[in-house]
């Protein structure tokens, strides 16, 4: 605490001193770079327990210590090559000049592979601090760190961290201030270190706001620990020598030239267009191209696991100096691995998925059901005081009573009862780290959609909402993968179809038929993912998937990711129910919806069997799916009777069908429109709407036919 | 290359064996990866390398992608991509 006093203290005085420190969160997926954005910003980036969660760089800010912080979280890589969009964002974004600060965010549990990372990291020869995390679980192995000598070894801060309980996130910010500072990286287990940097009072000109900190920050001398192989080694340094010749233009792209050489002798290529775009240069390509051959003849391998290896065999070294086991305990079958293995059996995976899937339905289904009727009872007192009060015909009451509150309570008792248990589960299989097993356990049947395994993944989410479900299938490797998984998980009954089928079929005519809606919801999807595995062209890829262990979900991340997806969906569809219910009422007043109705009436009437009314909803639904139920809600109230006097059972269950199939809401059309293009988004729309329109004329005719004998 | 891993290793050259090949919990050594160049980086990138030890934890039914372990942390691979590391068992073990 009086560190960080004294501390303020020295920067009181900042007002010529750069204040703003940009920071970038680095590392490899699922370490917990979210988590600790969420916890230094008190934003709430979307967080769980499988790796690929974050698909966009985010970006985050706060005061610490008189200076304001930029801080943003990079989607999880494995390497700096650049061979997947997030690499390329990634890499592009760690060496240009809008960050100032690189954590790398650690994995203590998996520091080998997590090591990777951070020896490529350490190439681009940018200010760094290592941040490792779970440091909670790793104790629990019985096994130590040496911090001390970690530090030594890499030169820079390294920090423990517990991010979930936010141990130690502030300890990065206040690491990233001294390196700000100091320009020079501080080691806290070396009480000389500490004593210089005292003595270095830091005079005005070091750290005015014009200074990049990266021209300046001294990097320390990590040759030792970043040397390769003899035979690599001589090569490279080849290269390098042949790269300084032409510093000047090589200097504008922010990559040492020691990072140049690996990479073009990996043949990267961002880095080889480099080399290409520049007349003098291209001939080094040529001496890369013999280079290479004589190390891959030399060593039997290709180039990239020629060098991956020098760099794990360095890592190796570095782990076997660090790591120590305390005791050496009989490892016990902990309960993570006995869900592990229950959860990935050959029989009973399949069972506890399918009991999941199910899960998700009933569970909401119980609790929305139930509170739903709590509300529809108080709606329904309410309504008989305000009449008694205003009287029958008053017109103002009727819009704004029955439209727009009618609305409000049509949303929260029809809609908001759902959504939230919903979200609350779908936040659990997040944050357990259920998903990657789902992928493993499907991965065998997706192939024969032409997707892998990784698709469960958006698709399951996609039981919450398409949206965000739509933009997760950047996990997957190529373009045609990610346009068939987009297109599958458009089709999945998000909460807001689930509402619609819940509130009407659900309620009314039984749970028999919900479950029949939704296995024709599912073959719907195998039926086009046939499809478009036939029609795109390409092969579909293999899985590589990390795996990671079980987790007991944190209570608070969970209570507070359900509360901010809650929020969002109020704020995002309350204003859209009630003014659309204000306006409903209105125009059903005037009879102005009956053009709109008999335009649609073909279809509607004649080929679905439904009342032509329902021609408007399926309308309004596009925009939000959930809007035909309350819709539908409203009518009847408005015109005294139940959804049952308005819609009879069959009909219900054809006007869920329809609204289940037809169209992927508006907001996921835009978002598949943006993520590939608008051509595929309106081939999908209308493959969509065709079969809503066939399936449900099917059954509407199968059922006229069947019951005319 | 792979012929004279075998050669000082054993008499003769038996037949390559592939991750698929092996019973459960089999701990493995690399051989090669004969997948492409992409698959491979990756492969590359995650530790899996000639020489590195494995450990085939569990294989999903009907076909299913593999789960091994490699330097302390569990991967699934794809059974296509798997068929096509081949391996070697560091222990004796029954087939």
């Amino acid at each position: 605490m009086s560190n960080s006093i004294s501390k303020k203290r020295k920067i009181s005085k900042k007002a010529k001193y750069k204040d703003i420190i940009n920071i970038a969160l680095a590392g490899n997926a699922n370490v917990g770079k979210s988590v600790i954005f969420n916890q230094l910003t008190g934003l709430s980036q979307t967080i769980g327990n499988w790796p690929g969660k974050t698909v966009e760089k985010m970006e985050g800010h706060l005061n610490f210590l008189g200076y304001h912080f930029n801080i943003v979280d990079l989607p999880g890589i494995y390497s700096l090559s650049t061979y997947s969009l997030e690499e390329i964002i990634s890499r592009a974004y760690i060496v240009s000049e809008e960050v100032d600060i690189i954590i790398n965010v650690i994995d203590a549990t998996n520091l080998e592979r997590n090591l990777f990372f951070t020896f490529q990291l350490l190439e681009l020869k940018v200010p760094m601090i290592l941040a490792i995390n779970q440091m909670d679980i790793f104790y629990k192995r019985n096994l130590i760190l040496n911090f001390k000598k970690l530090e030594d070894i890499f030169k820079l801060p390294v920090i423990p961290v517990v991010a979930v309980h936010g141990k130690g996130v502030h300890k990065l910010l206040e690491e990233a201030i001294e390196l700000v500072v100091y320009k020079h990286p501080t080691s806290h287990y070396i009480q000389n270190s500490k004593k210089i940097h005292e003595q270095l009072s830091h005079d005005d000109k070091k750290v005015k706001n014009d200074l990049s900190i990266k021209k300046t920050f001294q990097f320390p001398d990590l040759s030792s620990i970043l040397k390769c192989g003899k035979e690599v080694e001589t090569k490279v340094y080849e290269l390098i020598r042949n790269v300084d010749k032409f510093s000047n233009y090589f200097s504008k792209f922010n990559y040492p030239s020691r990072f140049l050489a690996i990479k073009i002798l990996e043949r990267d290529e961002e880095i080889e267009k480099l080399f290409k775009a520049n007349q003098e240069t291209s001939y080094i390509i040529d001496l890369v191209e013999k280079y290479r051959k004589e190390l891959e003849e030399y060593h039997g391998e290709d180039i990239s696991t020629i060098i991956s290896s020098e760099i794990y065999t360095n890592i190796h070294k570095i782990i076997e100096e660090v790591v120590n086991v305390k005791t050496h305990v009989e490892k016990k079958l902990f309960w993570a691995d006995k869900i592990d293995h229950l959860t990935t059996h050959s029989f009973w995976g399949y069972v506890i998925l399918a009991l999941i899937l199910f899960g998700i339905y009933f569970f909401t289904f119980l609790i929305g059901d139930f509170f739903g009727g709590v509300i529809e009872d108080m709606f329904e007192a309410l309504n008989n005081f305000i009449y008694e009060v205003y009287g029958d015909d008053n017109l103002g009451v009727k819009i704004f009573w029955e439209g727009g509150l009618g609305g409000l309570f049509g949303a929260v008792g029809g809609v908001l009862v759902y959504v939230i248990p919903f979200f609350l589960i779908i936040e659990i299989l997040q944050d357990s780290g259920y998903l990657p097993r789902a992928a493993y356990l499907m991965d065998r049947f997706m192939h024969s959609l032409g997707v892998h395994g990784k698709t469960i993944i958006p698709m399951i989410l996609g039981f919450g909402c398409n949206v965000p479900a739509c933009t997760g299938c950047r996990i997957m490797e190529t373009e045609r993968e990610k346009k068939i998984s987009i297109a599958l998980t458009s089709l999945v009954p998000c909460a807001a179809v689930m509402t619609v089928v819940l509130g009407l079929v659900g309620r009314y005519v039984g749970i028999t038929w919900v479950l029949i809606l939704f296995v024709i919801n599912f073959i719907v999807i195998i039926i086009v993912g046939k499809i478009l595995n036939k029609i795109l062209p390409g092969q579909c890829t293999e899985l590589i998937m990390e795996m990671h262990e079980y987790r007991v979900p944190n209570y608070s991340v969970i209570l507070k990711q359900t509360w901010v997806r809650t929020k969002e969906f109020i704020y995002k569809a309350m204003p859209i129910i009630i003014i659309s219910g204000i306006i409903l009422e209105i125009l059903f007043m005037f009879r102005l919806l009956d053009p709109v109705n008999s335009l649609l009436s073909p279809i509607t009437v004649y080929w679905l069997g439904l009342p032509a009314i329902t021609g408007i909803f399926l309308i309004y639904g596009i925009l939000r799916k959930e809007l035909t139920l309350v819709l539908l809600a409203l009518l009847a109230n408005s015109m005294g009777t139940t959804l049952l006097g308005l819609l009879t059972p069959f009909q219900m269950i054809i006007f869920s069908l329809v609204t289940m199939l037809y169209i992927p809401c508006f907001a996921t059309v835009v978002l598949i429109a943006k993520e590939t293009n608008w051509k595929f988004a309106l081939k999908i729309t209308l493959l969509e709407i065709g079969m809503a329109l066939l399936i449900g004329g099917i059954i509407n005719w199968g059922f006229i036919f069947l019951t005319s004998f | 290359m792979l012929v004279n891993f075998y050669q000082e290793k054993d008499q003769g050259t038996p037949l390559l064996k592939c991750l698929t090949d092996f019973e459960i919990n089999a701990k493995l050594t690399v051989l090669n990866v004969n997948a492409g160049f992409f698959a491979k980086r990756k492969l590359s990138n995650l530790g899996i390398l000639t020489g590195v030890k494995i450990i085939k934890k569990r294989a999903a039914p009907l076909r299913g992608p593999i789960e091994l372990i490699v330097k302390g942390s569990s991967l699934a691979i794809g059974r296509g991509l798997a068929t096509k590391i081949v391996v070697k068992c560091e222990e004796p073990c029954t087939l």
